[in-house]
């Protein structure tokens, strides 16, 4: 496969997500007062910005980011720190940073920040990897114990905000950027059992609602009308579409108001209610053909660097999409995580738009 | 090589994905589907047009006036306090009282919640005036049920209330919400089915909180018909004044066809006061008043008939041939049976059965009686449709009762010569209704012909005329012709106990009664006849409940037959 061929997939899938969304989106802020029009219009607007990160991304020196991972990496847990000191509350939460009129969240850059961090990481060890001075033990800490304090230090300021989603998330990164830096499956299936192990210990640690979320995601019924309302109502939302789907702005669960999130989280109840199994079916082999595109343009990666983020993206991408969809679908406990390109949300968008501008640069490759 | 893991990994939860979104939307889709749909719709119940009852005359019985509701719609509450107080201040009632009406009624959070019904013309300006200060207030125009005519007819009429809970499961396929308005008694429960008309609603589409979203249909509830009766609202009157300081009935009837003219009981009550708010208390009243104001008496109250019960025994003594009509009896003025004496009224020496009939001797029909015995007196009253339902169209009519030799022994209870003797004059438990009586005298008069009692004349625009007559084909004729002159001889001549009913150019028969009541009670007096008049035939009852002598209800009949006659009724 052309490298040049690579390089018109990305392009194509990202309009065509983008196209969906903003579609979506539409419907889901049509005639409403609770989801305001204005956001499609913000949304449309930064679709625009957002092509305008991935030409400029793919035509800059890709080395840049290598050499500034860990400056980002710095600047980016300094946010969070600001966020967690003086952030915007919303939802209950404090995620946003405002600067001036322009309100972001860094959490959402931290995935990509993140990525960049572990991949110069890894990149750069394998170096002294042929030596073989080190002890196992110093290669453990090397391997698995920096990064995972380098991990857990933004996770644990996300966690706080309250963001348990995100926090996940990055804990997702860090184990597929360990996976793809080469530890050895010995390690990586202990790291599982010891996660499993920490479970119990850590639902100490969580909020009541994040509690609730995870009881009424075992059961939706225990609570129809609180907390299992939501994935009730975002079930029937999907199930009703049906197969070929209520027709664009004419889905009731979403008109009437019956989603909640809809323009975010919940976006692709939407999608499902409207347009059925075939909408969903479309946005799902979408994004499936776009991460087979990322994980080819990491194939034909030629330094290390460029594949490890590869990877990252990939994967980052896939647990976003599955976890989204998942969630409206009631298969996991709603976290909050958006749906790249298409939940409303500028700092996701635009944090998507750069990890595509970057796949972009390294297709040239 | 990890990326390719990474890859087959990465397939593998897409498919699972996949596989789930199969599952919910094609596989479970019609069940969401329905689900979804019962999500958004809700119905709000709008009450029809009651159809209104006209009497024979084309005057209004019931109608339905526009009558202002004052409404709160609860999602368009603004300012609570403020709006409640203001309301207080208006309506004139206490601020708690209308909060605690609110909160008991509130259902949906865009189903306007009736704050207060029947508020005056003025009331409803100023609610409307203020309509911009609270946006939640609603004044609604709904329709009233209005008894022009007061107590006139009341018993027939019946009246409309809320529906009970009972009524609701009872009527369940005939769509009957809670918010319903049902008849009860009279004809308002015994046509509301026809009065009622189709129960209509909106369907609204309405959103997560349960806030209207929009107006999906509007189905107009049906108009109900208007109903005719055959009542003559004019005799109503008369015969509620006639009974103004009684309690009792007054039947009229064309004996012709069964039509109801009259129905009147007292004492009587005031449909309208079940529809008007401030009328709880005399409610209450009603259904508490010693003397049954509710009850109507012409087809639910129970009472001895007395010396009327005397007609069925002549006809059977005739009939069966135990006795021919020049058959006679002495009258000492009192029967004595076991050491125990069965008084009459007069020591009417020897008599047969015309001067019997005429002047009412207990004495020849204590011995009829034994002659005949129980069990054929029983035979006989139930021929005369005694101690049988009349199927009058009104509701909870009861049947009476006539005692039954063979019921009494089978119940244990012994059977006395003494209680054959009762029997004989209507005493006793003999229990039968004022209507059951009058039916008796339209079949005299009639010659056997049973017509069926009614007030419905017409549904609609359609004449109602299916009721069903019955013919007693053992009515022999020279028995009949007998019975027929001995009741007019009662009112003809001079020594007949009705004889102050003779009124000239008017050709009255009957039968007088005066029967024992329980306890220490006065009697009850009957009179019971027939007109052959010019215009119309009829058959009537004057009864007056603990009203002492029969001649008391002979007075009252006669200012009744006076005032048919001055208006040409007959």
């Amino acid at each position: 496969m052309t490298q040049q061929t690579l390089e018109k997939k990305i392009w194509v899938y990202s309009f065509a997500l983008i196209v969906i969304g903003l579609a979506a989106l539409y419907s889901a802020s049509y005639n409403n007062v609770r989801v305001e029009q204005k956001i499609f219009f913000d949304q449309l607007k930064f679709a625009g910005i957002s092509f305008l990160v991935m030409a400029f991304l793919g035509r800059t020196d890709y080395r840049k980011f290598y050499d500034g991972a860990y400056f980002f990496y710095f600047v980016n847990v300094l946010l969070l720190v600001m966020v967690l000191v003086m952030g915007r509350h919303a939802l209950g939460a404090q995620r946003w940073i405002n600067l001036g009129e322009f309100s972001f969240q860094p959490s959402e850059f931290m995935k990509l920040t993140l990525i960049l961090m572990l991949g110069r990481y890894f990149a750069k060890r394998r170096v002294h990897l042929s030596f073989n001075f080190l002890s196992k033990t110093q290669l453990l800490v090397r391997d698995l114990i920096y990064p995972c304090f380098l991990t857990i230090i933004p996770m644990y300021l996300i966690f706080k905000q309250p963001d348990l989603g995100t926090a996940l998330l990055l804990f997702g990164i860090f184990f597929v950027m360990i996976f793809a830096g080469g530890l050895s499956y010995k390690y990586i299936f202990n790291l599982i059992f010891l996660c499993l192990a920490f479970f119990p210990i850590g639902w100490n640690f969580l909020r009541q609602y994040q509690k609730d979320r995870l009881l009424v995601f075992l059961n939706p019924n225990i609570d129809p009308l609180g907390a299992g309302y939501t994935i009730i109502q975002s079930k029937i939302a999907i199930g009703s579409g049906q197969v070929f789907g209520k027709g664009w702005l004419a889905g009731t669960q979403n008109q009437l108001n019956f989603l909640p999130e809809r323009h975010t989280d919940f976006i692709f109840s939407v999608i499902g209610e409207e347009w059925g199994l075939v909408g969903s079916i479309l946005v799902i082999a979408i994004y499936f053909l776009l991460i087979l595109s990322i994980l080819d343009i990491a194939t034909h990666v030629k330094d290390r660097f460029g594949v490890f983020v590869c990877m990252g993206i990939a994967a980052i991408l896939t647990l976003q999409v599955i976890i989204n969809i998942g969630m409206v679908m009631g298969m996991f406990p709603i976290v909050g995580i958006t749906l790249p390109f298409i939940s409303y949300g500028r700092s996701s968008f635009l944090v998507t738009a750069l990890m595509m501008g970057f796949l972009l640069n390294l297709s040239r490759r | 090589m990890r990326i390719k893991i990474l890859r087959v990994l990465i397939i593998i939860v897409f498919i699972i994905t996949l596989v789930n979104l199969v599952y919910l939307q094609a596989i479970r889709g019609s069940y969401y589907y329905k689900l979804s749909k019962n999500n958004r719709i809700r119905l709000i119940p709008m009450e029809g047009w009651r159809g209104r009852i006209f009497d024979r005359q084309k005057v209004l019985l019931a109608d339905n006036q526009l009558s202002y509701n004052a409404m709160i719609t609860p999602q368009d509450i603004k300012n609570t306090k403020e709006l409640f107080l203001f309301l207080s201040s208006v309506l004139g009632v206490d601020r708690y009282i209308l909060e605690e009406n609110y909160e008991q009624k509130t259902s949906f959070s865009f189903a306007p919640v009736v704050i207060a019904e029947n508020i005056t013309r003025e009331q409803a300006i100023i609610l409307e005036e203020n309509k911009y200060r609270f946006p939640s207030l609603v004044v609604s125009e709904s329709f009233r049920r209005v008894y022009p005519l007061g107590q006139n007819s009341a018993h027939v009429l019946g009246y409309v209330g809320k529906v009970s809970q009972s009524q609701i499961e009872k009527n369940q396929e005939y769509g009957y919400s809670p918010l319903s308005f049902v008849g009860y008694l009279g004809v308002e429960e015994y046509y509301d089915n026809y009065l009622r008309g189709g129960s209509g609603g909106l369907q609204v589409e309405v959103n997560s909180r349960g806030q209207q979203v929009r107006l999906l249909s509007v189905k107009e509830p049906l108009k109900g018909q208007d109903i005719t009766l055959t009542i003559d609202s004019r005799i109503q009157q008369k015969a509620l004044q006639l009974l103004d300081e009684h309690v009792g009935s007054i039947i009229v009837m064309d004996a012709d066809n069964g039509e109801m003219l009259a129905m009147t009981n007292a004492p009587a009550f005031d449909p309208n006061m079940f529809n008007q708010r401030k009328s709880f208390l005399s409610v209450q009243r009603l259904f508490s008043h010693p003397l049954a104001p509710l009850l109507n008496r012409s087809i639910k109250g129970l009472y001895p008939p007395g010396s009327v019960f005397k007609i069925p025994i002549a006809f059977g003594g005739l009939d069966s041939g135990k006795i021919a009509i020049q058959t006679t009896f002495h009258c000492p003025g009192f029967y004595e049976i076991g050491g125990i004496k069965f008084k009459c009224a007069h020591q009417h020496g020897a008599q047969n059965l015309y001067q019997a009939l005429t002047h009412s001797c207990n004495v020849y029909f204590y011995r009829l009686g034994l002659l005949l015995g129980a069990d054929s007196i029983y035979r006989y009253a139930k021929i005369f449709g005694l101690g049988e339902l009349t199927h009058v169209d009104l509701p909870y009519e009861k049947s009476g009762h006539i005692p039954y030799r063979q019921q009494n022994i089978l119940s244990g209870k012994k059977w006395y010569t003494g209680n054959t003797l009762n029997i004989s004059i209507g005493q006793g438990d003999v229990l039968i209704t004022p209507l059951q009586l009058t039916r008796m005298m339209a079949t005299i008069f009639n010659d056997g012909l049973e017509v069926q009692p009614h007030v419905i004349s017409a549904i609609g625009n359609h004449q109602v005329a299916a009721f069903s007559t019955r013919q007693q084909s053992w009515f022999a004729s020279p028995v009949s012709r007998f019975i027929k002159e001995s009741l007019r001889n009662v009112v003809k001549s001079p020594e007949g106990t009705a004889h102050i009913l003779d009124i000239p150019g008017l050709n009255v028969s009957g039968k007088t009664g005066t029967a024992q009541a329980s306890g220490t009670k006065k009697d009850h007096a009957w009179f019971v006849g027939y007109v052959k008049g010019e215009s119309r035939n009829i058959a009537f009852c004057v009864f007056l409940e603990n009203g002492g002598s029969s001649e008391n209800a002979c007075y009252v009949a006669r200012d009744l037959l006076n005032y048919l006659r001055e208006k040409e009724i007959l």
